[in-house]
């Protein structure tokens, strides 16, 4: 597409080029352009001192021991190795896998379907679009505090009285050490699956229409037309959205933070709520920084791959 | 008279010329019956936390039941008054109002520079930008705080602030906007003699509504909800947000009902904005992530 636009552009761009050459002096720098960078400056310290001054600073920090902030001598790899030796080490890297196992489950398989069958009402479209999306709206600390009283045990837990009514026994929930981490990640669907399934809807609405109307003529019914054109098509959406969401499931934190504070015994412990321990709760910056590294590489490999993905799709 | 209406669908596996056999009607009564329940599912829960604020403590933990026995408003009042909400609202607004102008102009003039100035080098910027946001921020919490602690700037605005104006995906659906802007009427102003900045504000601004609205809005919703940088500068400062404070009421021996019409509080001015932009909302949702 962006070729065609060129195209388009190249008789104009003629013309401006020879305006530019008539401007801009043959200077290595020009004045316009120290202006430009003079209109970008602010936005570039800002983005050195929040986002990548900061990823610097880990590793520099993961480096050293400290007392408070206060940086007192190299120790290398010291921290890494405390941490990778950390029993709760092991019980969160198990976790991630298991959160992340549980969100290709249940988290990436609800938003296509929502958004397939909102693809397929004609009434009320627009209500679904807006209902569906609406827990995205709620703050994520709200939600976490809400299922708080969802995933409640004994006979007054939301969850309770609903199934009570059909005749189902109370439940503990999320004191189960085996369902906790599927619950979480059911909690955190409900909260971001609107907003992914609105993104398969527009991949969707963009399906050419001939296609479904040749297989109608060959003789496929809904269901057939659903497997063979729909789903193949939204198929380059789906990997990104995979990716994206592998990254958001390794960095989850408010759920298990304030649902149940890593537990029972460490069954809901996530890397990001480790990190959030060490730095916070004993005050111990090299080693959270020391996990942090160890994290930021591994969603580095990530977006790499999410680049590739993505960077294929543009061909 | 329900079905007609099919046949102006233009998108989806069914079609107008399907709906004629019984099968495919039934088909899209379930539907339309199955995405009712999703809907249910997604808005039950606000209901309820709207429902449940009305009961009293002892009907809240001691009764199994799902709405209340009266609605008489006096509870939220109370709690109102009780949890000091309004000096927390109060804060969250000075919070979000600096957030805002922060997001829009530091995002905005960066992404006027990659997308229109285009000086020598800028391509650096550009994928610097891009890589970040790759990068999700909370890997680096902990190195910020202790930068912003550094820096002494903890207990302060400052720091939220300023850091709504280095947000990659704003970068990214301004730079987009611009690049789509007719590039005769910039040459043109530039021939009138108009500097760069002139530029900006009289020719690019007038022209950027519909973006700045979608940035406005999400950095509205985003600095409302922020938690974690909130909470680690602002936390026993007096200066708390409302989402601070909520968690520190649930690690603290606030009673259930208190805590119950606290969420209420939390969320209501976030779906007020919804009710009011419920559609350049979902369409910003829907278009800004894929090209993001």
């Amino acid at each position: 597409m962006s070729r065609g636009q060129n195209k388009a552009q190249s008789p104009m761009k003629a013309k401006t080029s020879r305006a530019e050459a008539l401007t801009v002096k043959k200077k290595f720098i020009t004045k316009s352009d120290v202006f430009a960078w003079l209109i970008m400056l602010p936005a570039i310290v800002l983005f050195a001192f929040f986002v990548w001054e900061p990823l610097l600073e880990s590793v520099r920090l993961s480096l050293y021991s400290a007392r408070g902030v206060e940086l007192q001598e190299f120790v290398g790899l010291k921290n890494y190795i405390s941490v990778l030796h950390n029993v709760s080490f092991k019980a969160a890297f198990a976790n991630t896998f298991k959160y992340i196992g549980w969100s290709l489950i249940i988290g990436f398989v609800v938003p296509i379907i929502l958004a397939i069958f909102i693809s397929e009402t004609v009434r009320g479209k627009s209500f679904f679009r807006i209902a569906v999306y609406f827990p995205n709206m709620i703050p994520g600390m709200a939600v976490s505090l809400l299922w708080v009283y969802f995933f409640k045990p004994g006979e007054t837990g939301v969850l309770n009285i609903l199934l009570s009514k059909i005749g189902i026994g109370p439940h503990v929930w999320l004191n189960n050490a085996a369902w906790v981490i599927p619950l979480i990640i059911i909690a955190m669907t409900w909260k971001s699956a609107g907003s992914t399934s609105l993104i398969y809807m527009a991949g969707i609405s963009g399906i050419n229409p001939e296609y479904y109307e040749a297989a109608a003529i060959d003789g496929a019914g809904v269901f057939q037309r659903i497997f063979h054109i729909t789903l193949p098509c939204i198929l380059e959406l789906g990997k990104t959205m995979l990716i994206l969401q592998v990254i958001a499931v390794f960095q989850i934190l408010y759920e298990p933070l304030v649902l149940t504070n890593g537990g029972p015994n460490n069954a809901s412990l996530s890397i990001m709520l480790l990190v959030y321990r060490y730095a916070f709760r004993d005050y111990n910056y090299p080693c959270a920084a020391a996990l942090s590294v160890i994290i930021c590489i591994v969603l580095i490999a990530l977006s790499g791959l999410y680049m590739k993905l993505t960077k294929k799709k543009e061909d | 008279m329900f079905f007609e209406k099919y046949n102006d669908k233009t998108d989806g596996a069914i079609r107008g010329f399907d709906v004629k056999s019984p099968r495919v009607k039934l088909i899209c009564i379930l539907i339309i019956l199955v995405c009712t329940v999703f809907g249910i599912v997604a808005m039950y829960p606000a209901f309820w936390v709207m429902f449940s604020g009305f009961k009293d403590l002892k009907e809240f933990t001691n009764e199994a039941t799902l709405l209340p026995k009266e609605f008489s408003p006096s509870g939220f009042v109370e709690t109102w008054k009780k949890l000091d909400f309004a000096i927390y609202y109060k804060n969250s607004f000075i919070m979000v109002i600096g957030c805002v102008i922060s997001a829009v102009i530091f995002n905005g003039l960066l992404a006027y520079g990659l997308a229109i100035l285009k000086p020598r080098g800028h391509k650096i910027i550009g994928g610097l930008v891009m890589w970040s946001l790759l990068i999700p921020a909370t890997t680096s919490i902990v190195a910020l705080f202790v930068n912003i602690n550094r820096l002494g700037l903890n207990n302060s605005y400052i720091p939220l602030w300023l850091s709504y104006g280095a947000n990659a995906f704003y970068v990214v659906l301004f730079k987009e906007f611009f690049e789509g802007l007719p590039k005769e009427l910039i040459e043109a102003a530039k021939l009138d003699g108009c500097n760069v900045l002139q530029v900006f504000t009289r020719i690019i601004l007038p022209m950027s509504k519909p973006i700045i609205m979608v940035i406005v809005i999400f950095s509205v919703t985003a600095a409302w909800s922020d938690f974690l940088l909130p909470y680690l500068v602002l936390n026993g400062s007096g200066k708390e947000t409302v989402m601070v404070k909520l968690y520190s009421y649930s690690t603290s021996r606030t009673t259930a009902i208190d805590m119950i019409r606290a969420i209420f509080f939390s969320i209501i001015p976030p779906t007020i904005l919804f009710t009011l932009f419920q559609k350049q909302i979902t369409d910003g949702a829907a278009g800004g992530a894929v090209k993001g």
